[in-house]
């Protein structure tokens, strides 16, 4: 019997569906203590005065983690990369998104350590918050960030992402139509059934166990390692089954904070997000406004795109300036446009910090240049599939960082679909196959993009 | 007032793999004295479906029975290397390195199945769990026995390791973004009609049909990947016409803390759904496999706004596309606004959402 390609049954399916599965917040150990965290109630503020004596001195509660408990207090999550950091794992003497952590407190009971978290003094003061990005670049614009308004760290200290291909200038003076338009997509919630959790666990040799619904097991070993400011085997994560996780669990929500605990009180610690706190303060999806404008010709050919998209990140950067990278690269979409012009900036909010989630950098132009390609067919009155199978990304054709493609399928899948939709496709269209443009469909605009070696990708 | 049906399509493409690469998986694998396959890797289940698939790429990589794996992702000290799930690479980059990791143990189970029959290990193979030679299959041996003839007779660890890893794509010019490799691991593709229905009055979309067609390199479970691309289709309705954090930004009021407030699609707002997968492999995808775990949410809103437009002739061009945001454009096209700008050759839409109209710090144009 061959196993691939076989519908076999999901490894994990039965415990899944029977409720069997343990999952993080299963797991029970003696001596366990429970945290909760004191969050900002404001979207952007300083923290003028904070005392927790009053707190930690309640019944039940056994410490208190602040900014002062944490050994490297901002570590990034591209940090590996050698990208500046400019996240606190709690926050110092300023608070950028409504949510973000303050303090934690482990208990005795969740109610103990909720109840602490409200009686920590707090002072604020108030600040102007950003909340748009388009808005980010006036001279009158709050600054929000220690950065600025907008990412500084791309290669070489650039401020902006950017493409460029070809003679985009050229592109735009032998098009018939220029058409623009205007695409924006929204924050959304990771929303997964399991919220944030962790547990963890000091150990009788000294190190900790930390029960994790992380993503990425390593990531987030580098991560606590990094802010503990100890090497790799002092921790252990246990997890590898996660209750679902979109992206948002490769951020490391509760790990560090929790370690910090168990070190500081040598019992275990667990830290389980209520719903509200996970719609609320957990990283959502990043909101993407993007600006496409194509020369076009009559006939439905692409001959240039320029665009410029700013990328919500929130009060900090996280993954965002990888995203928008991605974003970048791939922001031809399915088709092949020879002369490119694209500016991007990862632009700071005083909203919760979006990262990774299904699709990240591309789900965004996906959305865009699609609606763009269908809004260029009507005004040219075209057929929708007939503009997609002429751009198609092709066998030797080149990408906006010019990579050549190998085994483009634009074509094949186009056609699934005509075909799926009882579509009748005219003949050279039928017809079309992947393979290296030739003929009508080598319009002299393509013919500098080929990449006629033979390179694997 | 009435209901207006209309239909939209769109073609896609995502990478597999972390962008720009430099992201390894690691994993390494023991077999047990009755011959049964421990899989020790680094890749996080988190519903994809990752146990299941390297566990499939194992078995057939050794030739031996999907039930005689045992998968265990468990932690940080028993599993190498692993960057992670996420970029669509648990498939591609994880299953390369347990399918490295299981050839080696298929050379070595054929060495030990060798020294047993007294044959050169060339002359062997592996199907379902015994070992028989080329030609003649009525001369074999379980895999099992050779498995403990291995450990209590020739005194051998059956043990394999496997490192997979595409080296960082350097961008080399940050003014134009060209890269010194490719910054991907493979390119999938994917096409995506809907159909949906239009409510005037109440300014509802309700998608009625979607057709998905997926290019998946090698579909190594059909019953999984199929179960990727409807799950993200659900997901893509939820971009499409239901989700946002902060419905009336840049208000942040009225964020949904629960999931009462907070919308996303249930089972019962799915459409029927039709999924085409395509196997058009990829020369380096474990099997031909590639990553379309993340892409599955990415073909349907721009299918569903280009539905709308062709339903009720207005374009929204801000996702979700909710009633609100339908009715408001239903409002001005009776009012003969059609939000766009004509000059010459320039056609130009929505500028009342452009940088250039809302802010100042930008200068952008054609």
């Amino acid at each position: 019997m061959k196993a691939v390609g076989a519908r076999l049954p999901r490894y994990d399916g039965m415990g899944h569906v029977t409720g069997h599965t343990r999952f993080v917040d299963d797991v029970r150990v003696p001596g366990m203590l429970w945290a909760k965290a004191l969050r900002s109630p404001h979207h952007h503020a300083a923290i003028v005065h904070m005392d927790t004596s009053k707190a930690a001195a309640m019944p039940g509660v056994h410490t208190i983690v602040t900014w002062e408990d944490v050994p490297l207090l901002e570590y990034g999550h591209l940090s590996g990369l050698g990208i500046p950091a400019d996240e606190p794992l709690l926050a110092r003497d300023v608070v950028r998104y409504k949510g973000q952590p303050i303090a934690l407190v482990a208990a005795d009971d969740e109610e103990t350590a909720s109840a602490a978290a409200a009686a920590i003094e707090i002072e604020y003061e108030e600040r102007p918050a950003l909340l748009d990005v388009r808005l980010a670049f006036d001279e009158d614009a709050p600054k929000i960030h220690h950065w600025g308004n907008w990412y500084p760290h791309f290669e070489e200290e650039m401020d902006v992402r950017q493409i460029r291909k070809g003679n985009i200038d050229q592109a735009f003076e032998d098009a018939d139509k220029i058409i623009s338009g205007v695409y924006r997509s929204s924050a959304i919630e990771q929303a997964p059934v399991e919220t944030q959790v962790g547990l963890a666990v000091p150990e009788p040799d000294g190190r900790l166990t930390i029960y994790s619904c992380t993503q990425a097991l390593y990531f987030s070993l580098g991560v606590v390692a990094a802010h503990l400011e100890v090497p790799l085997n002092k921790v252990k994560i246990v997890g590898g089954t996660v209750g679902g996780g979109f992206g948002g669990k490769v951020d490391t929500a509760t790990d560090t904070v929790i370690a910090l605990a168990a070190q500081k009180t040598g019992r275990p610690v667990k830290w389980r997000w209520t719903r509200e706190e996970e719609f609320l303060a957990s990283s959502t999806r990043g909101p993407w406004h993007m600006e496409i404008i194509d020369a076009v010709t009559n006939d439905g050919w692409i001959l240039g795109r320029k665009m410029l998209t700013l990328h919500d990140s929130g009060a900090y950067a996280r993954f965002s300036p990888y995203g928008l990278t991605k974003h970048s690269f791939h922001h031809t979409g399915a088709y092949t446009i020879p002369n490119l012009h694209f500016d991007g900036y990862v632009v700071f909010t005083n909203r919760v910090p979006s990262t990774a989630m299904r699709g990240f950098g591309v789900t965004s132009i996906s959305f865009a240049g699609e609606t763009h390609m269908t809004r260029v067919a009507n005004e040219l009155g075209m057929d929708p599939y007939e503009i997609r199978l002429k751009n198609a990304n092709r066998v030797g054709d080149t990408s906006p960082n010019r990579i050549r493609y190998t085994d483009p399928s634009t074509v094949d899948v186009v056609k699934a679909i005509a075909n799926a939709e009882g579509r009748d496709l005219e003949p050279a269209l039928a017809g079309m196959t992947r393979a290296t443009r030739s003929g009508e469909m080598l319009p002299p605009h393509l013919v500098d993009q080929l990449d006629t070696s033979e390179g694997s990708h | 007032m009435a209901k207006h049906r209309g239909k939209g399509i769109s073609a896609i493409e995502y990478p597999t793999g972390m962008n720009q690469n430099g992201d390894p998986s690691q994993a390494w694998i023991k077999v047990k004295p009755d011959g049964r396959v421990d899989v020790f890797s680094g890749t996080a289940d988190i519903g994809n479906g990752a146990k299941t698939i390297q566990s499939q790429i194992v078995a057939e990589a050794i030739g031996v029975p999907y039930d005689w794996v045992t998968f265990d992702n468990s932690n940080t000290d028993s599993s190498p290397v692993c960057t992670g799930t996420f970029a669509s690479r648990a498939t591609f980059v994880g299953g390369n390195a347990v399918l490295k990791a299981a050839k080696e143990v298929k050379l070595k189970l054929l060495e030990a199945a060798g020294k047993e029959m007294e044959i050169s290990p060339e002359d062997l193979e592996i199907n379902d769990g015994e070992v028989s030679v080329k030609g003649s299959p009525s001369e074999k041996m379980g895999v099992d026995e050779v498995a403990g003839a291995a450990a209590y007779g020739h005194g051998v660890l059956i043990t394999g390791t496997g490192a997979q890893l595409k080296p960082y794509s350097e961008i080399t010019n940050s003014a134009t973004g060209e890269v010194d490799s490719p910054p991907h691991s493979a390119i999938s593709y994917a096409a995506c009609a809907v159909e949906v229905e239009v409510d005037d009055e109440t300014g509802e979309v309700l998608v009625l049909e979607m057709t998905q067609c997926y290019d998946v390199g090698r579909a190594i479970n059909p019953a999984l990947v199929e179960g990727q691309i409807q799950g993200g289709a659900m997901m893509g309705l939820g971009l499409g016409v239901l989700e946002n954090s902060y419905p009336y930004y840049p208000s942040v009021d009225h964020r949904g803390a629960q999931y009462n407030s907070y919308m996303i699609p249930s089972p019962l707002d799915m459409p029927k759904v039709k999924t085409i997968i395509i196997e058009n492999p990829s020369a380096d995808g474990p099997y031909g496999a590639k990553g379309i775990g993340e892409m599955a949410n990415n073909s349907q809103p721009p299918a569903i706004a280009s539905a709308v437009q062709d339903a009720v002739g207005i374009w929204v061009t801000e996702i979700p596309i909710t009633p609100e945001a339908v009715l408001k454009a239903l409002e001005a096209k009776n009012a003969g606004d059609d939000s766009v700008r004509r000059d010459g050759k320039l056609v130009s839409f929505d500028e009342e959402l452009s940088v250039n109209t809302v802010a100042s710090g930008l200068s952008w144009s054609a």
